[in-house]
């Protein structure tokens, strides 16, 4: 037990103290995510000011009664701009050389169709100097006081036809006569929450459960890949090798080792990505308002339990498969090489299964897709928060099983003399079987 | 005297390349054994299958008694070897590299202290010990290595070219170290190495390897004297071209 704590110690000490490591895996995640997140934030935020700080110029070429309450509606809360000219050409020319990014047009005759029931017709011209989102936002703003006053405008007219005809009925309800409201039900409960809003908050779960997954089996992969290079290439793993320790409880450390590393490593990624999405979306408070616990899909402590071995299992799998097959490399260049094409069978079921469910692909590539174990543990994740349990345990069964197979293939490596003869400096697969052969 | 180390008609292949072809030499206890031959001679990998690190394709090797191939637990808890080019971990200090190797060998926390300070007074590198390893020139690198080997008290050390490359000052010195650790412990040493004046200044018998065989054994004394030579570098010579 000694010899493992030590070995550990030495790994954490060796992983920890590398300033590639120490600055890719556990700094870079603190440092990239948040700035990431507040410059998006920033921009976010200065869209939205001069969305609301945009001001607009009305050209009105009516005389009569009706456009002044149209005015006094546009006049209040906004500034606005009045352009007084002779014609329309004119109106644009003066509008262009002001700093309104939007002119409303109100044609000659407006008070007259208004008040005749007739359609008014009203335009808007926006000016697209920089061509950025904040300008048509501005458009939009101008628009929705329209629709606003034409709402009320309607309701007016309503109202007024209703009372010549002494009729009791609610001006409202004739605008509008269907009221539509939507309720889910999950798991037999009626939630007053519309079922495409759940389906976004599962959705944005679903996301981040595969890409959680995959970036701490990725620094996995790395952590482990990396340790076994690192001996070779510092010309340490004889000595290693030849210490009075069997050679499980080194493989055993290995293993302890670059999973306290890239757990760490994990936690770095998770806080650093929590802090960019909370400042990136931070305008925007609504998205964040509804948890998996509001709608009662918040995650059981069986579920937790699960979730934790899924990840464990899938953390040493990885492991085992990087230290099985690192031990044929002699530089870490080659073992991050190696980790390139590790990162395959890990990141094509995330992907896949980020943007679909498993139930709707095709059968052929379903069946590839299961194969593959990494698949399993983003499908168990899934399932652990829908508290599908039975999924779950198989899919942790699957992995376990895996796994006990890499971990005997790699504790029969290392106890063969491969881990000191083997020496692969390219990664062209003939070569790699041409050796294998020759080594038999 | 008990014999520390018996080698019987080792052969190694590598695919088709015959690394030994029936290497065979026995070592006393508590003495200083060189093995000479040209690169590609077959000394390295006699020293890793004494070492347990690369298994005999045929023959047999025995250290203390213990098979190399039947029991390499037993024989890795008596020895201690040396790589020719080991390096030692860069990101730990030179006292953080003696205590974690100590650790395996000490049953206790006192006797890891003991090995510490023994592996501090081998090396002579005071007060660099605790600096990080990646500063440390190749000749303290060597002398940490060295010291690391001996400090544990093994019964037998292997060392790999333990001089190699190494400055004519931390060269005399690592000689030093080995002398006069092998003349106050008693530790068997066996090594190899291309500097014939190494090896007549430290062994008492020298084993001369050519194509994974032995040519001759004896004391530099008596091999010079058999190949009528002045020096161990004729009397190889002279030994290959009677082969």
């Amino acid at each position: 037990m000694n010899d493992l704590k030590s070995l550990i110690i030495k790994e954490v000490k060796e992983l920890a103290r590398d300033p590639k490591i120490w600055i890719g895996v556990i700094l870079m995640p603190l440092i990239m995510f948040p700035i990431m997140g507040s410059a998006i934030n920033i921009s976010q935020r200065s869209m939205m000011r001069a969305m609301l700080s945009a001001s607009f110029a009305v050209y009105n070429e009516d005389e009569g009664p009706v456009v002044d309450a149209l005015l006094s509606h546009l006049y209040e809360n906004n500034t606005v701009l009045t352009i007084e000219t002779q014609s329309l050409e004119g109106a644009i020319e003066e509008f262009l050389e002001t700093n309104a990014t939007t002119m409303l047009y109100i044609k000659k005759g407006y008070s007259m169709n208004v008040s005749a029931g007739r359609k008014a017709r009203l335009k808007v011209y926006a000016n697209l100097k920089s061509l950025t989102i904040a300008e048509t936002g501005s458009t939009d703003s101008i628009t929705s006081l329209l629709n606003v006053y034409g709402y009320y405008l309607s309701l007016e007219k309503i109202e007024g036809l209703l009372n010549a005809m002494d009729d009791p009925s609610d001006p409202r309800a004739i605008l509008y006569p269907l009221s539509l409201s939507a309720a889910s039900i999950i798991k037999g409960n009626v939630i007053e929450v519309a079922p495409s809003s759940i389906l976004n908050l599962i959705m944005s779960q679903s996301v981040m459960l595969p890409v959680m997954v995959m970036v701490m089996l990725m620094f996995a992969i790395q952590m482990a890949a990396t340790s076994i290079a690192i001996e070779k290439e510092q010309k340490t793993l004889e000595t290693l090798m030849t210490l009075p320790v069997s050679r499980m409880t080194i493989l055993s450390g290995k293993l302890a080792g670059s999973i306290v590393i890239s757990v760490a490593g994990a936690i770095s990624y998770m806080i650093g990505f929590s802090y960019y999405v909370t400042s990136a979306f931070s305008f925007a408070p609504e998205m964040t308002s509804m948890t998996t616990g509001d709608i009662g899909l918040g995650i059981q402590p069986v579920g937790i339990l699960l979730l934790g071995i899924n990840i464990f299992i899938t953390l040493v799998s990885g492991l085992a498969l990087a230290i099985s097959l690192s031990v044929f490399m002699d530089s870490v260049r080659s073992a991050q090489s190696l980790t390139s094409f590790l990162i395959i069978p890990v990141a094509i079921p995330a992907i896949i299964l980020m943007f679909s469910d498993i139930s709707m692909l095709p059968p052929s590539i379903r069946l590839i897709l299961l194969a593959i174990p990494y698949t399993h543990s983003i499908l168990a994740s899934k399932a652990a928060f829908l508290g599908d349990y039975v999924i779950v345990i198989r899919s942790i069964a699957y992995i376990a099983v895996f796994t006990v197979i890499l971990l005997y293939g790699a504790a029969r490596i290392f106890s063969s003399e491969r881990i000191i003869t083997a020496r692969f400096t390219s990664m062209d697969i003939r070569d790699i079987l041409r050796r294998g052969r020759r080594d038999e | 005297m008990e014999q520390a180390i018996i080698v019987n008609n080792l052969v190694k292949r590598f695919g088709r390349v015959e690394a030994l072809r029936g290497t065979s030499f026995t070592v006393k206890d508590r003495e200083i054994y060189g093995l000479i031959g040209p690169n590609g001679a077959g000394k390295t990998t006699t020293l890793r299958i004494l070492s347990t690190l690369i298994s005999p394709s045929s023959g047999s090797a025995e250290i203390f008694g213990s098979d190399v191939t039947k029991s390499p637990e037993k024989i890795r808890e008596i020895i201690s070897y040396l790589p020719e080019d080991a390096g030692a971990y860069q990101n730990l200090s030179g006292f953080e590299y003696l205590e974690f190797m100590a650790s395996f060998y000490a049953g206790s926390e006192r006797l890891a202290d003991e090995m510490v300070s023994e592996g501090e007074k081998i090396s002579g590198l005071e007060e660099r010990l605790e600096e990080k390893i990646k500063g440390y020139s190749k000749g303290m690198n060597r002398r940490l290595l060295l010291a690391r080997a001996l400090m544990m008290r093994p019964k037998l050390a292997i060392l790999d070219e333990p001089t190699s490359g190494l400055d004519v000052l931390h060269a005399h010195h690592v000689r030093q170290m080995i002398k006069s650790y092998v003349d106050t412990q008693g530790v068997t040493v066996l090594l190899s190495s291309h500097n014939m004046l190494e090896v007549e200044y430290l062994c008492h018998r020298v084993a001369l390897i050519d194509k994974g065989r032995v040519i001759a054994i004896g004391t530099p004394v008596e091999l010079k004297e058999r190949f009528k030579s002045e020096n161990l570098e004729q009397a190889f010579m002279e030994a290959t071209r009677l082969e």
